[in-house]
């Protein structure tokens, strides 16, 4: 297979968009969803069949270059490695269903075209995340994702509230990006190159205090896309957007890109033991902060944001555990098990009528038991339930970060055990209020098109079954996915498999305890109790309002006082009043001006009478 | 020559500050054509007296070359007096103010 024809992966969705974009409001509304299916499935087919090409070293391509100025180059290049192969298939093809679903999902709805153009911009961007060979390309990629999801997020703009999402999501991961920018631009003038395979060669050569700050400077850039704390605000209110469009953020694409940029520049990463500490506790700090969110929460699809912060928060504990293949694991599961219940969410939204309030839910069981499995097995891999995907990937990183025998990652083991029982609990309450018992507000229930049920099997098959991907030795496993990324520094837990069988029932029985909890709590409905714990949880820790009063406002005061205060009266006064000076200067000279000769004639002559006086004195002297 | 030159210059200078005087303080067109015209004799004058102070004929060649200059810059400016009075039906000069800013 020719190289060459990778290209074709990133730029069939593109292709897509751009069909849609151009004539896409002039098609028939089935045809513009077909486009994009096709555009996304054709790129999927073909990441199946390139992926020979990922063995080993992976394969390097170019297609152009596109800056070369002095030691700047840049290509559209793609490193096809097993890290990008195995990124771009779950991509592609957790897309695919979502696109699919989407059609479904989007079949009352008027400009579609736009929806699915973007839509496959989205995944047009975060191929070229996945796919670049440099870091310029990548972040072309990761600026479109922000972009597409800014789209994506505001795309019922007629509310000022989705609109707004959709802002605050551009601008805060936004923050981040200027961190990311900075960490390229140092990158390239400490070792000279873009390419990334070059950059990971290069990093030892580099001073280790520099290291650290690049890669904390990452670690910055990846919590805005992967919104980690601090820069996590953005998530929860990203729910404004349609169901797939969430589905693709949490699940494909965008929070993701963190994750998988650190994996990606791994190499760089792990020569920096302050940065991935750093790293551990940032995981650590979310996975726990959003898990005792979601616990609150009464929007369906906000606890299962603050779930995807969390899980993401896994991910980053496995990246700062050394565990870069623990990480893309539960990356591929996650995003199985995600997908399926956003997408499930959307069905039971659809089969409430447009609720999204899981206190006034219930029953949803009866209506469409099918939706139940599937949910059921998307809850499952969440909460880890025992031989399931979720359960290994997460365990894997449970186990990574106790091997590790210090305070910061025994402190986040902790963090991480606390989460998982956390996520268990949420998770059967999430099931007990939406599915058990009786419906407990009248709706009329939308209509469910095929397409929103048979995307849902694939995904709980893949999530169910996804811990076969990375199977530890004592399951019986030979960990494919550790053996195939074949990450250098890669962190090998070396702990008897006695701990690890005990760390698996610990994990067994704190997925036993969230459920016996949530079951002691939520089998009948107990009514809606709101107190000052669970409002504090449900705005999130009031982490806007901080945010409010910590930046925004003196922010605003400060600009105030520079735009009002000093730029407005001051720097503009101060002009203005040389401004008037000059004119009323002007004025009075206008007045010489008569348009009479006899004036001039006269100012001719006093002119000579000077002159003359002058040379007089000057012979006079 | 019998009248030295100082005489001549002297009487050539005072004819143009009369002239100069004239075209200061006359409104008329007119008179400040004459006034003009005083200047350029005084001049012309000037140019003869040092002319055969100097036993040059150069100077008074000159003033031959401003006769005739002179003399085709009356006939232009009396016909633009003319143009002007059937314009505004006055050769005051300050009514011209057509250029004023």
């Amino acid at each position: 297979m020719n190289p060459k024809l990778l290209f074709l992966i990133p730029l069939l969705p593109l292709l897509g968009a751009a069909v849609n974009i151009l004539v896409g409001m002039r098609l028939r509304p089935l045809w513009r969803g077909g486009i994009a299916v096709v555009s996304v499935a054709l790129s999927f087919a073909l990441a199946c069949l390139a992926w020979p090409l990922s063995a080993g070293e992976g394969t390097r391509t170019l297609l152009a270059t596109w800056l070369a100025s002095g030691g700047l180059r840049a290509d559209f290049g793609i490193l096809f490695d097993p890290l990008a192969a195995s990124m771009t298939l779950m991509v592609t093809g957790v897309s695919t269903l979502i696109h699919l679903y989407a059609v479904g999902y989007m079949e009352q709805e008027q400009d579609t075209a736009r929806f699915f153009a973007l839509l496959n911009l989205f995944v047009f961007s975060m191929l070229c995340i996945v796919l670049a060979d440099n870091l310029l390309l990548l972040f072309l990629g990761w600026e479109g994702v922000g972009f597409c999801s800014y789209g994506l997020i505001g795309f019922w703009y007629a509310r000022l509230d989705n609109a707004r999402a959709g802002q605050k999501a551009f601008l805060v991961t936004r923050v981040g990006d200027v961190f990311l920018a900075v960490a390229l631009l140092w990158l390239f003038t400490a070792t000279g190159h873009l390419g990334i395979p070059e950059i990971n060669a290069a990093a030892p050569s580099l001073a280790p205090a520099a290291v650290t700050a690049i890669v904390l400077l990452l670690l910055a850039g990846a919590s805005g896309k992967s919104a980690q704390l601090p820069l996590m605000t953005w998530l929860p209110d990203a729910m404004a957007g349609p169901t797939p469009v969430s589905a693709l953020i949490h699940a494909a694409t965008m929070v993701t890109a963190g994750v998988y940029l650190l994996c990606r520049l791994f190499p760089l990463v792990s020569l920096s033991p302050t940065g991935l500490a750093a790293i551990t506790l940032v995981g650590g700090l979310t996975a726990f902060y959003a898990a005792t969110c979601a616990v609150a929460q009464r929007e369906i699809k906000k606890v299962l944001a603050y779930s995807t912060m969390s899980q993401i928060g896994y991910m980053f504990i496995a990246v700062g555990a050394g565990s870069v293949s623990g990480a893309m694991f539960h990356l591929l599961t996650h995003a199985f098990f995600k997908a399926l219940l956003f997408m499930g969410a959307g069905c039971v939204i659809h089969l409430c009528g447009e609720e999204n309030d899981i206190h006034r839910m219930g029953g949803v069981k009866k209506k469409s038991p099918f939706v139940f499995w599937m949910f059921l097995a998307g809850a499952l891999c969440l909460a880890g339930m025992p031989l399931s995907g979720g359960f290994f990937s997460k365990d894997g990183i449970l186990l990574a970060c106790f091997s590790h025998d210090d305070g910061i990652h025994r402190l986040v083991w902790l963090l991480g055990l606390v989460s998982a029982f956390l996520t268990s609990f949420y998770t059967f309450r999430l099931l007990y209020l939406v599915f058990a018992g009786e419906a407990r507000q009248r709706t009329h229930p939308h209509r469910l098109s095929p397409l929103m049920r048979w995307t849902l099997p694939p995904l709980a098959l893949l999530g169910l079954f996804g811990g076969l991907l990375n199977l530890p030795p004592a399951w019986g496993g030979n960990e494919m996915l550790k053996h195939l990324l074949a990450v250098a520094n890669e962190w090998t837990a070396d702990v008897p498999h006695g701990t690890e069988y005990a760390l698996a029932v610990m994990a067994a029985g704190l997925f036993l305890l969230g459920l016996l909890a949530a079951w002691g709590r939520y089998r009948s409905y107990p009514g809606d109790q709101p107190n000052g714990i669970k409002r504090f949880l449900l705005a999130g820790w009031q982490a806007d309002t901080g945010i409010e009063w910590t930046l925004l406002k003196p922010f605003r005061a400060l600009a105030i006082f520079f735009g009002l205060g000093l730029d407005q009266t001051v720097i503009e006064g101060g002009l203005r009043l040389l401004a008037d000076g000059a004119h009323r200067q002007g004025e009075l000279l206008r007045r010489s001006v008569t348009g009479r000769v006899t004036t001039y004639v006269h100012g001719f002559a006093w002119g000579l009478l000077a002159l003359l006086l002058w040379f007089l004195l000057e012979t006079v002297r | 020559m019998i009248v030295p030159l100082e005489h001549v210059l002297i009487v050539a200078g005072l004819m143009f500050c009369l002239g100069l005087a004239c075209v200061l303080t006359r409104r008329s067109l007119i008179m400040i054509l004459i006034g003009v015209e005083v200047m350029i004799n005084a001049v012309g004058l000037a140019l003869v007296g040092a002319s055969a102070f100097w036993r040059q004929a150069d100077g008074q060649l000159v003033v031959v070359l401003l006769m005739a200059l002179t003399s085709a810059e009356v006939s232009i400016s009396l016909a633009m007096v003319v143009y002007l009075n059937r314009r505004k039906g006055t050769i005051d000069a300050d009514a011209y103010d057509g250029m004023k800013g």
